[in-house]
């Protein structure tokens, strides 16, 4: 039931990410939501599910991605793995650390797409462009994530004693 | 992941990559609508709905008349050089199917748009894609009810133009909030602002005559072989709704 649950609010933020999102384009970029979903579920439910989810979520994006399938799951993932590697030597109550994990991931999961594009022959775009792009979605990303980190712990608060990590 | 990606960027898997890619597209389109409706909806307070509605009409009749001027003077140019003599196809001589928007690129690597007519449509990858006032870009792949449009606004479009007032020609690549045009230079000549680039057929990649954009800014580079410059593109990215696929042309 909670797959279930989380494979649907992860189909919702790839639809929206690619419907309603661009509507809210500042400076070529707009809310990468499976990327903060992914991090938040990482965040919350640790490395190995949110690297499954990361799959998931990356393959969803795939098929609305010109391109083989494949590249933003891969990309998905090392920000995932990153994010793994930020809650095992962090604390993580902290509100600072999840953005700040989130700005990190962007620039892994941006580094990673282009990296796959290069090595699978496809064009790239150029590097001023790429950098510019980077640094505006990883400005995005991060303002997003409090409010992303504030709805799961809302929604987690009934069920979880305090003191306890989920 | 690498090797399906690898797998699935083999030519013998577009067909399946085609139709795996489209099933998204009838969720998209549902999500589309709904906030289609949405926006209908919040617009109905006052008077806004058909303010906007005028507004619209007014800016598709400007769009229109503007696009009618630069094709005459494109035209008056290319009769005054004897162009005419050579085979290009018009453009609206060309056979099109109307389509619409269902969703967009997931991030600004790839400003894409996915439309709701695919293969069954007669829409095949390669096909050339515009609205009524210019170029939007090219078909990258397509399913059977639904396809993949890499727009000029995406980095990794290039389109070769000319400038309608000067005829010197260039090479537009995508940006996320502007073109770029590199000018090749030419003696005596200079492109200046207000210029419009329209589709030079250099290369046979797009039908000459398709309008692109307007020159917002040009650096000149005396130094160099050619000048920069910055292209407004004839189409608002985040306004694309109704796109028109020209299919006779075959990118040679």
């Amino acid at each position: 039931m909670k797959r279930l649950a989380i494979a649907s609010v992860l189909l919702a933020a790839v639809l929206v990410q690619v419907t309603w999102a661009p509507r809210l384009t500042v400076a070529g970029v707009f809310p990468n939501l499976a990327l903060v979903a992914v991090i938040v579920i990482t965040w919350t439910a640790g490395v190995r599910k949110g690297m499954a989810w990361a799959c998931v979520a990356g393959l969803l994006l795939d098929l609305t991605a010109p391109g083989p399938i494949g590249p933003h799951a891969v990309a998905l993932l090392a920000g995932a793995y990153i994010t793994g590697f930020w809650i095992r030597n962090l604390d993580r109550e902290s509100v600072v650390h999840p953005v700040l994990a989130v700005a990190v991931s962007t620039i892994a999961y941006s580094f990673v797409l282009v990296v796959v594009d290069e090595v699978l022959g496809l064009p790239v775009p150029p590097f001023g462009m790429a950098l510019q792009l980077v640094i505006a979605a990883c400005v995005y990303n991060a303002a997003l994530m409090p409010i992303a980190m504030w709805v799961v712990r809302r929604l987690q608060a009934p069920t979880t004693r305090p003191g306890v990590a989920v | 992941m690498l090797l399906l990606a690898m797998l699935s960027e083999q030519s013998w898997a577009a067909g399946a990559r085609g139709a795996a890619k489209s099933a998204l597209a009838p969720l998209e389109s549902a999500m589309t609508q709904a906030s289609r409706n949405l926006d209908r909806v919040t617009s109905v307070l006052g008077d806004i709905s058909a303010l906007r509605a005028e507004n619209q009409r007014l800016q598709a009749a400007d769009v229109a008349l503007r696009r009618q001027v630069i094709e005459l003077d494109a035209a008056a140019k290319e009769n005054a050089s004897l162009r005419q003599a050579l085979d290009f196809k018009r453009t609206f001589g060309h056979t099109m199917v109307a389509a619409q928007v269902v969703g967009r690129g997931p991030d600004g690597f790839s400003s894409t748009v996915e439309i709701d007519r695919g293969t069954a449509d007669g829409v095949r990858p390669g096909m050339i894609v515009a609205t009524g006032a210019g170029l939007v870009g090219r078909v990258r792949e397509a399913g059977p009810h639904g396809a993949l449009v890499q727009t000029l606004a995406d980095p990794r479009s290039r389109v070769n133009v000319y400038l309608a007032k000067s005829g010197l020609q260039g090479t537009v690549t995508g940006g996320p909030n502007v073109l770029h045009l590199e000018i090749e230079h030419s003696l005596g000549v200079k492109p200046s602002t207000g210029e419009w680039a329209l589709t030079s057929g250099v290369g046979s990649g797009y039908p000459r005559g398709l309008v692109v954009g307007e020159v917002a800014s040009v650096a000149y580079r005396p130094a160099s072989t050619s000048d920069q410059a910055l292209l407004a593109w004839v189409n608002e990215p985040s306004s694309l709704s109704l796109l028109l696929v020209i299919t006779d042309f075959v990118q040679s």
